[in-house]
């Protein structure tokens, strides 16, 4: 009822190439993003933007650069933690050389640096198919985490080995660093955020995300259609691996403020796969629902049997956790292997029909 | 990059025995570690007419369409294609010199709709770069605009409107062979190589793709080469037909000539050699 | 010039000089490369016969392992706690063919594989919430396998070798003779190798894939305990375990997905290896620990050289 697409005509092939053919996509959008924007600011505690939005946003975003080699491109990559730790490192190094650099100059330029180390190791996807490739990924994720511990260069020859974010300004607002008002990063990562995902869906619904998704169904058609393969799979491992890299700059400059090599470890990559199974492969509205569970899924454990009166130790909810999202993707994949967005998508479809269901 | 090169003046040079000559096959040999799939083979194709390979199975036709698409380099013999006279090359460089092809076991892209299908076709034919792909305003909205348009129209000529956002996946076999022909046209080939277009197919299907391809033929002035088992179907479409058997010509020439082809018919009945 | 001298000959000298040294460092890379080829040969008895890229492969060990020395430590005396742990190993065997591979069968690769992580994180998540996520000890002693060590003298120089070290090897190397035997001589095993062959064919002599299933994976089971048991009695029982059985991955793809002696030569190979290269090119040059890496470089390399592994089989492609 509320749902009804009846009467919505298009009368050019433009016009079906809006972002949303259907208006009340678009209502609902407009509806998030009002949250987004203006309802969470105002009513939402630190608390709220520490541990639940700003992180849904960079781990949803980080899903979103793999979501475009998995699940667009059907490379399966196992290095996405480092790949976000290169994006990370290069901002930094980029902050600390050129203290005046701007702080969105120094991200959108952390990406490309991913994005070269995201071909780099593409590279071999040229001679190597399926679960061999993963071997590539996973050679970046040791190799490259590696470099971060053993390269003093990389974090200044810190006694600590970390990297400490330091202060940066915006428009005459602290926007990194410990005094940041919280507020202000909430709202950078947000935009952030915001505009690569336009860029992400533009980019996946044209030619280029049309030979990525061709080379996934069956990369031997899309060689003889015409789609030149290497060019198909390297560029998507750079548009992946740019994204990537932009989530790890944010990852640790927006929200964590400090960085040792071990935060890029193998168990990010997986927690980035596992937002991009549950949410969805070749989606790009799933990296969202899958980081607000994954991120969640957690807090929730940690609060509601205490809530209930039944408390239990911050070790338990992390052991449990595990164990839930672990039945979480074999159930997922058993039910529904497109994940959270295919969900959506058929709940979407029966409130259209509603109340009719014929 | 994306140019078509225009073979026209090589063509010349080259001095063709016949100035309609599309392709020319010369002895080409393929063979895979000590199994020979062909052997030398020569035919050529002229502009304009519908050839037909046939023969039985494991005669190496599907070999043949292989090596003329480019996936398969044959360890001997060349292939002069309008003028241009090459071993082997990139299948993606067949495409943007005007090779389409379709296959015998339907390898359209599974998760994607049939628009989605025919507009990768013409992947080949689209320039926008990264960038305004990426913004999806002016000029890579109009290419998409564009090219969207020649595909509606193929969508039309091919009547699938209705299942123009239906995952093809999900389409019965038939119609996956009626997107794949339509992907193959979206690349606006020169020659369209169509491997088994019928196969599987029930009579009503099988006449309908029939006319599909005689139209491509006589509307779009489309060179066509097929492999196809029914013989009915062969001989009714095809202006000329080249028979193998067992990786080797055994006849070339008009239907009714090869029909009453010796060869022809002990190859078929399965006489010993 | 003296950097290159540093790569190319300063090593082999070091090797030349201290030969006694040398072979202490083989000797430990190839108890590692015994524990990697454990790990690579439980995934390829899944791999052949279910086409499944077993990730859990990894966490089995740690799994049986955990539950071991945590039936030990709940008074359960050693040598009945072993046959427990194989009865659990069997229980997860069904449940995992119950609950995932037969709602999944026909799906994928990449979905099969996928569910595999999803059984890696549930198997965690349950060892730790039920054994807690502290590291243990390996009841080495209360099995009966010697801890002392041996020194031999080649060379006139000495080696250090440990008895548990020796027990392992041979461990593995019964482990892997009774699995051989199993396969090519009995009716099951067959059925095994047959499945691996073709499905289709193996389906239609009679052969129940849901048994076979079940089977191999407790198979997977037992080797993932002895691999557990020895492995603990090196390093300790934790879920660090997990990052070390990655290791098996760049094994298998050396080796090739489905070759037993892949499995064997490439798991051997990459444990010595790495090894050398890390005593004289990683320590001296590069800082140290290229453990972590070294492995997966070297079977990238291979790869890039031969797709299909050492072992595999060229690919032909066709439409």
């Amino acid at each position: 009822m509320f749902y009804r697409i009846a009467g919505q005509y298009k009368t050019s092939y433009g016009a079906d190439y809006a972002l949303f053919p259907i208006k009340q996509d678009a209502w609902l959008l407009a509806l998030i993003l009002v949250f987004a924007f203006v309802v969470f600011p105002l009513t939402a505690s630190d608390f709220m933007f520490r541990a639940l939005l700003i992180p849904v946003l960079i781990y949803a975003l980080a899903a979103l650069g793999l979501n475009i080699l998995t699940g667009y491109a059907g490379q399966l990559s196992l290095g996405t933690g480092a790949f976000m730790g290169v994006g990370a490192y290069a901002c930094y190094k980029l902050i600390t050389i050129f203290p005046e650099m701007n702080i969105i100059g120094a991200i959108v330029l952390s990406g490309f640096f991913s994005a070269a180390a995201g071909v780099a190791f593409g590279l071999p996807s040229l001679r190597i198919k399926g679960f061999y490739l993963a071997i590539a990924t996973l050679a970046a994720q040791f190799f490259l985490l590696w470099l971060f511990q053993k390269w003093a260069w990389l974090y200044n020859y810190n006694a600590s080995g970390a990297i400490q974010v330091p202060n940066t300004q915006l428009f005459g607002v602290t926007i990194t660093g410990a005094q940041a008002p919280v507020l202000a990063q909430y709202f950078f990562v947000l935009i952030t955020v915001c505009i690569l995902t336009a860029f992400a869906i533009n980019i996946t619904r044209g030619r280029i995300g049309r030979t990525w998704k061709a080379v996934r169904d069956m990369d031997i058609a899309a060689e003889l259609v015409g789609i030149n393969l290497m060019k198909a799979k390297l560029s998507a491992f750079f548009v992946s691996s740019y994204i990537v890299g932009i989530a790890g700059a944010l990852f640790v400059f927006l929200w964590r403020g400090a960085a040792e090599a071990d935060l890029f470890d193998i168990q990010l990559s997986f927690r980035v796969l596992f937002i991009a199974i549950i949410g969805g492969l070749g989606s790009i509205l799933g990296n969202y629902l899958g980081a607000l569970l994954i991120v969640a899924l957690p807090v929730i454990i940690g609060t509601v049997p205490a809530a209930v009166g039944l408390p239990i130790s911050s070790a338990m909810v992390e052991h449990l956790n595990t164990m839930i999202i672990g039945a979480l993707i074999i159930g997922f994949l058993i039910l529904e292997p497109h994940g959270l967005a295919r969900l959506w998508a058929l709940m979407r479809e029966k409130l259209i029909i509603w109340p009719f269901p014929h | 990059m994306n140019a078509r090169p225009d073979h026209s003046v090589l063509a010349d040079q080259e001095g063709s025995a016949r100035d309609d000559l599309l392709m020319d096959v010369r002895n080409v040999s393929l063979s895979f570690g000590g199994v020979k799939a062909i052997t030398d083979i020569s035919f050529d194709v002229r502009q304009g007419e519908i050839r037909a390979i046939i023969g039985p199975n494991g005669a190496g036709k599907t070999s043949m369409l292989n090596v003329i698409n480019g996936f398969y380099t044959p360890q001997v013999g060349t292939i002069t294609f309008r003028g241009v006279e090459r071993r082997s090359m990139k299948p993606h460089d067949a495409v943007r010199q005007g090779i389409a092809r379709t296959f015998q076991n339907v390898a359209l892209f599974k998760g994607m709709s049939t628009l989605d299908n025919i507009m990768a076709g013409r992947s080949v034919l689209m320039k926008r770069n990264i960038v305004w792909q990426m913004l999806w305003r002016g000029p890579a909205l109009r290419e998409e605009i564009e090219h969207r348009e020649k595909v509606e129209e193929i969508i039309d000529f091919l009547e699938i409107e209705h299942i123009r956002r239906t995952p093809v996946g999900k389409l019965p076999y038939g119609l996956q062979k009626r997107v794949e022909l339509g992907r193959a046209l979206a690349m606006e080939p020169s020659l369209l190589l169509l491997d088994e277009p019928m196969a599987g197919m029930n009579l009503e299907e099988k006449e309908d793709m029939s006319r599909f391809i005689l139209d491509v033929n006589q509307q779009r002035g489309t060179t066509i080469a097929l492999i196809e088992h029914d013989m009915g179907v062969v001989m009714d479409l095809s202006d000329r037909v080249v028979v193998l058997d067992y990786g080797k010509k055994i006849a070339d020439g008009p239907p009714d000539e090869v029909k009453n082809s010796q060869a022809v018919i002990d190859a078929y009945l399965g006489v010993p050699h | 010039m003296s950097y290159l001298h540093s790569i190319f000959v300063a090593p082999f000298a070091d090797m030349a000089d201290a030969p006694d040294f040398f072979l202490q460092v083989v000797w430990e890379g190839l108890v590692s490369g015994v524990l990697y080829a454990l790990i690579a040969l439980g995934f390829v008895l899944i791999y052949k016969s279910s086409r499944i890229f077993n990730f859990a492969q990894g966490i089995m060990v740690v799994f049986a392992a955990l539950t071991l020395v945590g039936l030990h430590e709940n008074g359960v005396p050693a040598l009945l706690a072993v046959p427990l742990t194989l009865l659990v190993m069997f229980v997860l065997a069904v449940g995992i063919e119950r609950a995932v591979l037969r709602p999944l069968v026909n799906q994928p690769d990449i979905i099969l594989f996928m569910a595999t992580i999803g059984i890696t994180l549930f198997l965690i998540g349950l060892g730790e919430t039920i054994f807690g996520g502290a590291n243990k000890v390996m009841i080495t002693e209360q099995l009966g396998i010697p801890t002392g060590s041996w020194v031999v003298e080649p060379f006139g120089g000495f080696v250090s070798v440990e008895q548990k070290d020796v027990t392992a090897v041979v461990g593995a190397v019964l482990l892997v003779i009774a699995l051989l035997v199993f396969l090519n001589k009995s009716k099951m095993g067959r059925a095994i190798r047959a499945l691996g062959d073709d499905h289709q064919a193996a389906l239609s002599v009679g052969i129940s894939l849901s048994t076979i299933w079940v089977l191999v994976w407790f198979i997977s089971g037992i080797i993932a305990l002895a691999t557990g048991i020895v492995w603990g009695a090196r390093a300790g029982v934790s879920f660090a375990l997990e990052v070390i059985a990655l290791k098996a991955l760049p094994v298998l793809m050396l080796g090739g997905l489905e070759s037993v002696t892949g499995a064997i030569v490439g798991g051997l190979a990459i444990g010595i290896l790495e090894k050398v290269f890390e005593i004289y090119w990683g320590q001296p040059l590069l800082g140290g620990n290229t453990e972590a890496w070294f492995a997966y470089m070297l079977a990238l390399l291979v790869l890039l050289v031969r797709p299909q592994g050492l072992f595999g089989e060229k690919i032909i492609e066709r439409v």
